[in-house]
């Protein structure tokens, strides 16, 4: 039965509607009647722009990275505020960042970054991956950016809507989306299944599945999800022998030149092969940011291990002329004090933090908003962390008001304050 | 259901069209087959005399064919109308009213040699009556869309213009049009020029497109109400009370249609045709469609179809059966328990025929799998198959409800809804409250204990999770609202979620009835027992005890007043001193005349065993929503209201019932049939069912970490106390998180990781390769191949190999004569790989 809810959606911007079906190998299950449903659909005239299926990548630095050691210094500051660091020009007149930041200094007009976030003091990748802090999601179990990617999907590909890196977090987690919008983690089963059994060889699978056909008694007619069930096997066998995702998780497929390039930086490699092989949503984590000692000292080693990663991987995806329909964010929970503490380290500091954004077709080459003189609290165009969201929800093609129903059955937006930064669009 | 690509592409056309009464329904069904005038004893009209007031009323006449079968079909527009009058009254072809001047006129309609008059008159139509802006204005946004969620209904509007959602609030949109701006949106000196009119007909650039044409119903009625100052009304103008429909159920041939009117009743007494005016959606678009003006067009499905009319927050529905009107052959169908009454019963008004009695094999899979989670043993089957008793199918239902496997079974799906979750990691010391809950749950399934105590148990738990272990539902759920949404969601059927903030959109609540459940909640008290050597911070750690405070409330966001206590279409509740709320509102569940409580658990033990609620969802019991069978959800209330809410009962008339021993195989007759359960319908085994049949099957019991592995130890996965036990195989065949009271959030659907886990993984592999395990046996076993051959189907199957299937199987040993146990492994492998293991049918 189609329920009353959702099944009649007046969307006013005509981004995206009738998402609510779902054609997706890893996640969603899908009935053959949904998939022909989907593509009928698909050709009605008139109907849902075809817009491109965008990916995005969203790297997250745990532990909350200094916003003042980044992309936003203060050299003017009093000596205890603007700490060891000095910044430099970017290729973009007037945009500086730090000195440890020389790779993406020379390509910003590639990248953006947002200096006047405001956070919440948690340790957790919840709020920038979901929306909602973990306080929050406690009781509204709100989905991971990824997740919600995934749902709004049409997948019709081989390939997982959402890849989770760094593992399962808060962040990564589906919430009320359900178990089936969960990332793909290329690590335990998940990935092995795609590898054939080493005890059986292919005269053996050969016997397997000829049995398997002799043996089956279903009559095709007792339900129309027999044929789909039928479809996923044969599928599965497909992907056994073709092995799109296991490929693009196969670094040594890489020529040598470019592994050596991402040494070091892999994941952002793995990153780059799974948003060429049509992955939604790729999530990453990279090193350890809660410097409440010796921050510059980390830091040092650190930042340019981050700004190998993001430029090779921002500039591969423009060379591969997969930019404007990637999304690239790198951020973490919050920003760090100001003042620098005792032992040359900085504390939590959630009242402002900054965030690089790139890709996806928007304004990039511009440092927008600012924090005030010492990096204490944003100046102006004070942005929240659901905003940057919605930005990137828009700039995916999602439409960050678009509702989907919790288990009360209560339709609850992606986003609920959606307005974007408009810098970016 | 099969579809077809063209069939669906017009479908989906029909379903976007039908909000808008401008737009034409396209052509999409066959030419109507119209009965001979001769065929016609007699036509009908609805009302039989109309009166008008006012320019802007108007009368849809029904205009109904009786047929010498005695059936109906409708006429209303394909009847010839003429008026004796054409100053005074208009009539479109499709039977709409309109009146032009004042005076009478009379309407006749004529079809062939039959022909019936209507009496007409028209008056106050020199004069322009006052304008009510909540009875008047309001419903043209909702009609128009312009309130809807996804526009400038939402909360926070739409780029900076907000109306309340579907105008449940007419005084917000008053402000907002006429205060909101500086009054920027309307033009009193000169209405044409109002914003509100330039966007909406799409004289400027409105996001949003044209929703209404410049000089329409909708449009003079705005420019009227703008050129009049913006009255809102007076405080004495009527207030509406209900919605109508006429009529609200008919039986109509498929590819055929059916015009409705529908009436909007105020508390003046005075009645308004509003068939123009009012929302529609239909719940089931395979079988029935509708458009903007009420015309309900039936397609090439035969089923049921409830179509929703929506007019100022109040909701009706039009209910269309539609039968498949092909001769049956003659059929044997003995009812057995209640529910065969009345399926037969639906069967009948939809002219399908039930697929044939199932056979002892599929039945014995099916009830094992249904009643207990477990498969038969080979012997178990074998043991049914050779028993004479011809009452043999009920006495294994009887059995099997005295089985431990029962109480796991259920334990497991009401501890999904009771929210018995460990948590996160920092919650792993809840461990003992959830295996208490669980055990809670398990010792009250297995004893039967009637359900309204278990209901009262929960709900009013006090102490802690030593003493009531059912105070575990207290850890999840904090909030007054938190409870309201799951006890009504659970133990009612019905999802109040959204009256938390507006008027329910589908259904009657307010928001005072929703706060006015919220306030049995106000006054439960929590305390923490100080542990010794546990921080007094770390609240997990802590034991709490759940009181009644005896005083508190909670604040109705509407009224911004303390709410008042009062059930859902009941009285306010006084309570004496000392009593605890929670108690009075169990008492109101719990009554016999309560019309949620036995209804909701009937349904959803109904859809435990058919594979599909009587009302679907579950636990969405609501007037646009209504029972596939009403008449079946009312007996199986009863049911269960006459004998103490066994449960256990409830599963006997259910399980014992001729319906659930249909086959899966459909007929000629029933082969789109999917709620009127003339089949079973097959389902996927849940997550851990299946978990626990492929250990069964392969003989290699599961191992849990974190559970002890004497041979007392939980070895199904149906046995787990809470969702903590980390398995991949669980979790991609969807077991749930336990993160709400929705059933929903166990997923039924296959995909593509479950083929791959099921098909190449290691854990497969090393069930199926385990040493001493089944294939390991069988393989050392000195009896015949065939033997063990037929064994091992039985255990998948629950039935014997056919010839082919034997030869297939031997032939593979044959091939492996050196290592039989690679051959039996293979077997193994195929066998729990396809559709017939994976499928309950």
């Amino acid at each position: 039965m189609l329920t009353f809810w959702g099944s009649k959606q007046d969307f006013c911007d005509g981004i995206s509607r009738r998402n609510f079906l779902q054609i997706g190998a890893f996640g969603a299950g899908v009935t053959l009647a949904d998939m022909l449903r989907s593509k009928a659909q698909a050709a009605a005239p008139g109907r849902a722009q075809a817009t491109r299926l965008k990916s995005a990548v969203m790297i997250y630095l745990p532990g909350g990275p200094s916003h003042m050691d980044m992309y936003d210094l203060k050299p003017d500051a009093p000596r205890e505020f603007k700490g060891e660091f000095n910044p430099i020009d970017t290729n973009v007149p007037g945009v500086r960042i730090c000195e440890h930041f020389p790779l993406q200094a020379r390509m910003w007009d590639k990248l953006a970054c947002i200096r006047s976030i405001v956070s919440v003091d948690e340790h957790s990748d919840s709020l920038v991956l979901t929306g909602k802090s973990q306080r929050e999601n406690m009781t509204a179990n709100h989905p991971s950016f990824g997740s919600v990617v995934s749902r709004v999907r049409g997948n019709t590909t081989d390939v997982p809507p959402f890849v989770s890196l760094r593992g399962m977090s808060r962040g990564t987690e589906p919430g009320f989306l359900g178990i089936n919008h969960r990332p793909f983690t290329p690590n335990g089963p998940g990935v092995d299944n795609l590898r054939p059994q080493t005890a059986v060889n292919t005269e053996r699978l050969g016997d397997r599945r000829n049995m398997l056909e002799a043996f089956d008694g279903v009559r095709r007619d007792i339900d129309n999800n027999v044929a789909g069930y039928d479809a996923f096997t044969q599928r599965a066998f497909d992907m056994i022998s073709a092995g799109v995702v296991r490929n693009a998780l196969d670094l040594n497929r890489e020529p040598q030149e470019s592994r050596r390039r991402y040494e070091r930086v892999e994941q952002f490699l793995t990153a780059r092969r799974l948003v060429e092989a049509g992955v939604g949503c790729v999530t990453l984590s990279i090193g350890g940011w809660d410097t409440h000692g010796r921050n510059f000292d980390t830091l040092r080693r650190q930042l340019p291990q981050v700004d190998k990663g993001v430029s090779l991987l921002v500039n591969d995806l423009h060379d591969r002329g997969l930019l404007n329909d990637t999304v690239v964010v790198m951020w973490g929970e919050f920003g760090r004090t100001p003042r620098v503490n005792n032992n040359a380290g900085r504390d939590h500091w959630a009242p402002v933090m900054s965030a690089m954004v790139a890709g996806g077709g928007m304004r990039m080459g511009q440092a927008i908003g600012a924090s005030t003189a010492r990096g204490e609290r944003p100046q102006d165009r004070r942005y929240t962390v659901p905003q940057v969201l919605s930005t990137l929800y828009r700039a995916m093609g999602i439409d960050p008001s678009q509702t989907f129903l919790n288990g009360a059955g209560r339709p609850i937006h992606i986003v609920d304050d959606r307005e974007p930064v408009r810098e970016l669009i | 259901m099969k579809y077809t690509i063209p069939q669906i592409g017009l479908a989906l056309v029909i379903a976007v069209g039908v909000s808008r009464a401008d737009e034409p329904a396209p052509q999409t069904t066959p030419a109507i087959k119209l009965p001979a005038p001769a065929a016609i004893k007699q036509l009908q009209v609805e009302p039989a005399a109309v009166k008008l007031i006012g320019a802007d009323d108007s009368r849809q006449l029904i205009v109904t064919g009786i047929v010498q079968t005695g059936s109906l079909h409708d006429l209303t527009g394909d009847v010839k109308y003429e008026t004796t009058n054409a100053n005074v009254v208009s009539i479109t072809p499709a039977g709409r009213v309109l009146p032009l001047a004042n005076g009478s006129a009379t309407i006749t309609a004529r079809y062939g040699d039959k022909a019936i008059t209507v009496q007409v008159t028209a008056e106050s139509q020199d004069v322009d009556l006052p304008i009510n802006f909540a009875n008047h204005v309001v419903p043209i946004f909702t009609k128009l869309g312009c309130n809807g969620g996804g526009c400038h209904g939402k909360s926070g509007g739409q780029n900076g213009f907000a109306l309340s959602l579907l105008g449940f609030v007419p005084e917000f949109d008053y402000q907002t049009l006429v205060k909101e701006n500086r009054g920027r949106r309307l033009f009193p000196a000169s209405p044409d020029h109002s914003l509100l009119l330039l966007k909406a007909s799409g004289t400027v650039a409105h996001a949003g497109g044209k929703r209404m044409d410049v000089g329409s119903d909708e449009y003079k009625m705005v420019r009227r109400w703008i050129a009049s100052g913006t009255p809102v009304g007076s405080a004495s103008d009527p207030t509406i009370q209900k919605i109508t429909i006429f009529p609200d159920h008919r039986i109509i041939t498929r590819n055929n249609r059916q015009q409705f009117a529908v009436h909007a009743h105020y508390s003046d007494g005075s009645v308004v045709d509003v068939t123009q005016r009012a929302q529609y959606e239909s719940n089931d678009p395979d079988i029935a469609v509708v458009d903007g003006t009420g015309l309900v067009r039936t397609l090439e499905m035969s089923g049921e179809a409830a179509i929703m009319a929506r007019y100022q927050a109040q909701v009706a529905t039009f209910r269309a059966t539609v039968p498949l009107g092909e001769k049956l052959p003659g059929y044997e169908f003995q009812p057995k328990t209640v529910v065969d009454r009345f399926t037969h019963k639906k069967w009948q008004e939809l002219g399908i025929m039930p697929s044939e009695l199932c056979s002892d094999e599929t039945f014995v899979r099916r009830v094992y799998h249904d009643i207990t989670g477990t498969l038969p043993t080979p012997q178990q089957v074998n043991a049914f198959r050779s028993d004479k008793n011809p009452n043999k199918r009920e006495a294994l239902v009887d059995a099997l409800l005295d089985t431990p496997e029962y109480s796991f079974l259920f334990a497991n799906k009401w501890a999904d809804v009771l929210r018995v979750k460990r948590g996160n990691q920092q919650n792993q010391t809840r461990a003992f409250g959830t295996f208490a809950f669980h055990n809670w749950i398990r010792e009250s399934i297995a004893r039967d204990k009637p359900y309204d105590q278990f209901v009262r148990e929960i709900i009013g738990a006090i102490g802690d999770e030593t003493k009531s272990p059912p105070t575990m539902w207290f850890r999840d759920l904090q909030k007054p609202e938190q409870f309201v949404d799951d006890a009504c969601q659970l133990f009612l059927g019905v999802r109040m979620a959204c009256a938390q903030c507006h008027h329910h959109p589908y259904e009657k609540w307010s928001q005072d009835d929703y706060w006015g459940m919220a306030a049995f909640f106000a006054q439960i008290g929590r305390k923490n027992v100080p542990t010794p050597g546990v921080s007094v911070q770390n609240r997990n750690q802590q034991r709490q005890v759940i009181f009644n405070r005896g005083t508190g409330s909670v604040r109705n966001t509407r009224t911004q007043q303390n709410a008042v206590m009062k059930a859902l279409d009941a009285d306010e509740v006084k309570l004496a001193p000392g009593e605890d709320p929670r108690h009075r509102l169990v008492d109101w569940m719990v009554e016999p005349k309560n019309p949620f409580f036995a209804k909701a658990v009937a349904n959803r033990y109904f859809a435990h065993f058919f594979g599909k609620g009587l009302v679907d969802p579950v636990d969405d019991m609501r007037v646009t929503n209504p029972p596939s069978n009403p008449e079946l959800l009312d007996a199986l209330a009863k049911e269960l209201i006459d004998n103490q809410f066994s449960l256990k009962h409830l599963i006997k008339v259910l399980c014992k019932s001729r319906t659930y021993q249909l086959s899966a195989v459909p007929n000629e007759f029933n082969k789109n049939d999917k709620k009127a359960f003339a089949r079973y319908y097959p389902r996927r085994m849940a997550a851990e069912v299946l978990y626990d049949a492929v250990s069964q099957v392969t003989g290699s019991p599961a191992q849990f970490a974190g559970l002890p592995t004497d041979k007392f130890a939980p070895n199904r996965a149906l046995m787990l106390p809470d969702e903590s036990f980390s398995s991949y195989f669980l979790d991609v065949f969807g077991r749930p998180q336990r993160i709400s009271a929705c059933e929903c959030e166990r997923v039924a659907e296959a995909n593509l990781a479950q083929a791959l886990h099921l098909l190449n993984s290691a854990e497969i592999q090393n069930k199926l390769a385990r040493g001493n395990g089944r294939a390991d046996q069988l393989a050392k076993d000195p009896r015949p191949d065939a033997e063990k051959v037929e064994e091992l189907f039985l255990w998948a199957f629950a039935r014997r190999p056919s010839e082919a299937q034997m030869r297939v199987a031997l032939d593979n040993i044959q091939r492996n004569m050196s290592n039989k146990r690679i051959a039996y492994e293979n077997i193994l492998w195929a066998l729990v790989n396809t559709k017939e293991f994976i499928l309950v049918q």
